[in-house]
């Protein structure tokens, strides 16, 4: 098995006085936009950028996102910046995971503008689907209830928008109508690009299985990623469908890599800014959105200390906890190598390393070190062994 | 509480008291059979009081989800009540279902009261005229729903509940809350809490109609008020005192006072 790593950036805009953020309720959603200097943003874009165009060199593919109005994340419409560094590179994959299709009106205009990074990028583009935070329903004025609905409609008519050729056919969904639907150009890849979907919702994995589109977790550490993939593989089992590969099973962690272990751990405790300071939302934008939660689960939610969030977000606490792969190359290889024995089996890591403080120079630097001397010892890995202690045992 | 069948839905509903027929059509949460308010008007006639679908006990069919679902749900209620002159009272979310119908004039309807209705949009495209119930701080919701929080009457919760969460609440108190605030959202995120249209077709509402509104409510304040009085024929408008968005809760007696007048026979 070649195992692929990928490089997500958010384009984060640290760049805020402390003493600003810590008076805001929120910093996504509702922070004022004058805190954000757009000389800083333009210089963020091109070292990012720049990254990007290292990473199609040595050969780490490339993951775009969006997030609006906050500190976590400059790139507000996936598709734009999805469609330049479509543009700026030639070799590797793009994702883009994604535009959020739950607050976009339109997937038939999120059809077209996939198509046509599809056919500018000379068939490298891969199609992820988030469900969205909920923030993002603020910022983006969408209605929470019924998201899941929502997007798996979206996801249907942007698939059939893709992959019809013959002329215009109409949809009368629930959510969603378009009399005429007639994309040009249709995607430089047959049927059309790659699927991902971001999420750890089991009912919603189960679903990915059946359609065999690519499931990635963010930062679900050991457990939660082994039980969403087992309940992928189960619903495949149960459809009679065949056995998934690897390549359908995707996990996202941060990291970093340096030439020491000490290295690595001091720049890498710049990264977890982002579950420290960058997640920050007002009550009505966080607990208190509607749909976020079963109102059956609202009470171990809502009672004091019911706080979900980790108190210890050391390096060494996240490495433990499968989210943060840190160290040098050796050390990177034998916790992603484990990482993927204890989860039975996952053949794409999307690294988050440019993320909190950590600097365009640090992060060129862990790049290099993760194409040169991590990504060659991830290549002809044998079957998982199935025998060895998983995070259920 | 019991059950009320209408076509294929079921809807848990109060009922108490006897005599002429009073629809009552809630807001953010469900009636809650201990409000004070409950029992006095009870005096006045049948008090009836659903759980609109999704809230307090009332399943929420999958495809149930828009206020013209609700508007032909209480159109079937109403069609319901073997009485000829039943009295329609809407709260605050209510209060624009209750506008609705009577503007599509129920030949069952015999008069309307709207307690500080939503429903209507008046003022300019860059002023609400509705603080946001979705995107506005649970401190600020409370304040501005109450002219004094501490009126509300334990374990019965208004606009703004999520600020008066406390561990000395049961689970099922949570979990109903929740359920509530989700089922609202569903029906009113966007517009907010209006129908552009409705505005236009107020006129069109022929019975006697009595606006209430709390002297200190500052969700939908009583300058809104009047102005959504003056477009329904022949509406009256009165004020609660000392009281915010849920006069019914905050002043029941005085509330009960301001309608029994309009709700008196032979009106």
């Amino acid at each position: 098995m070649a195992m692929e790593l990928w490089n997500h950036c958010e384009n984060p805009y640290p760049f805020v006085p402390a003493e600003v953020l810590d008076a805001a309720p929120s910093v996504r959603a509702s922070l004022p936009n004058k805190y954000c200097e757009p000389e800083i943003a333009a210089q963020l874009y091109d070292e990012v950028f720049e990254e990007y165009q290292h990473c199609d060199d040595i050969g780490l593919h490339i993951v775009t996102n969006e997030h609006h109005s906050g500190i976590n994340n400059l790139w507000a419409a996936s598709p734009v910046i999805t469609g330049i560094v479509a543009r700026l590179t030639k070799k590797v994959r793009i994702l883009s995971l994604g535009t959020l299709v739950t607050v976009r009106p339109d997937p038939v205009r999120v059809a077209t503008e996939y198509a046509s990074i599809d056919v500018l990028s000379r068939g490298r583009l891969d199609i992820g689907f988030v469900k969205s935070g909920a923030t993002e329903m603020t910022s983006g004025d969408a209605n929470p209830m019924r998201i899941r609905e929502r997007e798996w409609e979206a996801i249907d008519l942007i698939e059939k928008a893709l992959t019809s050729n013959d002329g215009p056919f109409s949809w009368e969904g629930k959510f969603f109508t378009h009399a005429h639907v007639n994309i040009w150009p249709r995607p430089y890849q047959s049927p059309r690009p790659e699927f991902w979907a971001a999420t750890s919702d089991l009912p919603t994995c189960a679903e990915l299985g059946r359609r065999g589109i690519i499931n990635t977790l963010l930062f679900g550490g050991y457990d939660r990623t082994k039980t969403a993939f087992d309940t992928y593989k189960k619903a495949r089992a149960t459809a009679g469908l065949p056995e998934p590969g690897e390549d359908r099973f995707s996990y996202m962690a941060f990291c970093y890599v340096g030439d020491t272990d000490a290295e690595a751990f001091r720049v890498g405790q710049k990264i977890p800014w982002f579950l420290t300071v960058s997640i920050k939302s007002a009550p009505q934008m966080a607990k208190f959105m509607p749909g976020q939660i079963a109102p059956e689960m609202t009470p171990a939610a809502w009672r004091a200390g019911a706080s979900k969030r980790p108190t210890d977000l050391s390096v060494e606490s996240l490495v433990r906890q499968g989210q943060m792969f840190c160290g040098n190359p050796d050390t990177v290889v034998r916790q992603i190598k484990d990482f993927r024995q204890r989860v039975g089996g996952v053949g794409r890591i999307i690294l988050m390393t440019r993320q909190g403080l950590v600097t365009h120079a640090e992060a060129m630097k862990s790049f290099s070190l993760t194409a040169k001397e991590v990504l060659p010892q991830l290549q002809g890995l044998g079957p998982v062994d199935l025998d060895m202690p998983t995070a259920a045992q | 509480m019991t059950s009320m069948r209408v076509g294929p839905f079921s809807l848990e509903t109060i009922r108490v008291g006897t005599g002429r027929p009073i629809l009552l059509i809630h807001g953010v949460n469900p009636i809650h059979a201990d409000a004070p308010f409950l029992a006095k008007l009870a005096a006045q006639g049948e008090v009836i009081a659903p759980s609109h679908p999704g809230f307090g006990g009332s399943p929420l069919p999958p495809d149930f989800d828009t206020m013209y679902d609700l508007v032909n749900l209480y159109l079937a209620v109403l069609d319901s009540i073997p009485a000829d002159d039943v009295t329609v009272m809407g709260f605050c979310f209510g209060g624009w279902i209750a506008a609705e119908l009577a503007v599509a004039n129920p030949k069952r309807l015999g008069r309307l009261i709207l307690v500080d209705p939503v429903g209507i949009k008046l003022s300019g495209r860059e002023d609400r005229d509705i603080v946001h119930y979705f995107n506005t701080d649970p401190a600020e919701l409370n304040r501005r729903s109450w002219r004094d929080p501490a009126r509300r009457p334990a374990g019965i919760y208004g606009l703004g509940w999520q600020a008066t969460i406390s561990d000395a609440m049961t689970d099922q108190e949570m979990i109903a809350l929740a359920r509530n605030w989700d089922s609202l959202c569903l029906y009113a995120w966007k517009p907010h809490m209006y129908n552009p249209r409705l505005k236009d077709w107020l006129h069109r509402i022929g019975v006697p109609t009595k606006l209430i509104w709390g002297e200190f409510d500052a969700v939908v304040t009583p300058d809104f008020g009047r102005a959504y009085a003056s477009l329904i024929p022949a509406a009256e408008f009165a004020v609660v005192k000392d009281a915010g968005h849920h006069p019914e809760l905050e002043q029941p007696e005085e509330f009960v006072a301001a309608i029994t007048a309009f709700l008196r026979p032979g009106r």
